[in-house]
């Protein structure tokens, strides 16, 4: 029993420092150093043997297809929901998709995980929204990108709702980094302390309940690396697209993009 | 008091995601070839739903707990 509590669940540094403390304050710079490093290591060993089946015509390696497929996964997310030029990001939506999932699945197995930690979250979130911002000048200027955040163009005498919303789409812009990153540090912290109840719930029969959350876990996982990817993929979409203000018309724009070959078939 | 906070958390994300879930599924069973784009757009819903249990949970709940224990201490005393 003692085993199953400390290989599934508890915090590394909580057993150096005091519990209480520990726990509020996560992974100790060490222990998530070994978990980041774990992490990077996983996928540098994945994606190496992966590529070892790239130089034939057909990929006999499974290895290699199902990262293809996995790489195909992500393409079709990045071009259906950023439109035709989303292919551009999809290395960056591509490590992100990786690092999270691998971290997600490592928190399975240890003790805790860099996503389990709230302080990678948020340095995840901010790399995510400053990239948003940075590519959102690219494409619409500098000021063109200030300006969207201050809403529709108001008559003059409106000026003061102008500045509301832009008070407020400005917040709602920060505030993206709080969500991104407690959205993850939630679901796999709190995956790790509905474990912990449900182990405590069977000590006395000596049967480790907390091992029958694995397969919803498994499922948060996918789920949250998924959600992330996804939601900066939209917010992408949405400082990126040139000549339609909002998502669905770039999803109608997709329809007819479907529809032009099969006309033509 | 924080625990009845939760309660009441808990019931507006359940009622939330089950909506979520309900209108998704009626329109999979009446659509079912657009139903990669209905999962997408239910899971983006679904996330904001969710993130409303985790910020009390992990945010609100700590804070109240953190401002609310100085004050029991001081009613003891």
């Amino acid at each position: 029993m003692e085993i199953m509590q400390g290989l599934n669940l508890l915090p590394l540094a909580a057993a150096e420092a005091g519990h209480e403390k520990a726990h509020h304050e996560g992974l100790s710079f060490i222990g998530l150093a070994f978990y980041v490093l774990l992490v990077v290591g996983i996928l540098f060993s994945i994606l190496f043997f992966a590529k070892k089946g790239l130089n034939k015509r057909v990929f006999t390696n499974k290895l290699t297809s199902a990262t293809e497929q996995m790489y195909l996964f992500l393409e079709n997310m990045c071009v259906g929901i950023i439109g035709s030029h989303g292919k551009k990001y999809l290395p960056f939506i591509a490590t992100f998709w990786l690092v999270i999932f691998v971290s997600n699945v490592v928190s399975l197995f240890f003790p805790s995980a860099p996503t389990a930690d709230l302080g990678f979250n948020l340095g995840l979130a901010l790399i995510s929204v400053g990239y948003v911002q940075y590519e959102g000048m690219k494409s619409n200027g500098v000021l063109g990108h200030w300006k969207h955040f201050a809403g529709p163009k108001l008559p003059i005498v409106l000026i003061p709702i102008t500045l509301m919303i832009f008070i407020i789409e400005i917040i709602s812009e920060v505030m993206k980094n709080v969500s991104l990153s407690l959205r993850i540090f939630g679901n796999i912290e709190g995956g790790h302390q509905a474990a912990e109840a449900m182990n405590k719930l069977g000590q006395s029969v000596y049967i480790p309940f907390g091992a029958f959350l694995l397969p919803i876990k498994l499922l948060t996982c996918v789920v949250q690396a998924m959600l992330f990817t996804l939601l900066t993929c939209v917010y992408l979409s949405l400082v990126t697209s040139h000549d339609h203000g909002d998502e669905g018309h770039g999803e109608d724009h997709g329809d007819h993009a479907h529809g032009e070959p099969a006309a033509a078939h | 008091m924080e625990g009845l906070g939760i309660g009441i958390a808990i019931l507006g994300v359940a009622l939330g995601l089950g909506i979520i879930g309900f209108a998704a599924m009626n329109g999979m069973s009446r659509q079912p070839e657009a139903i990669g784009k209905m999962q997408t757009a239910m899971l983006i819903a679904l996330a904001f739903v969710e993130l409303v249990f985790l910020l009390t949970a992990f945010v609100v709940v700590p804070a109240v707990t953190a401002n609310a224990k100085p004050a029991v201490e001081a009613k003891a005393e």
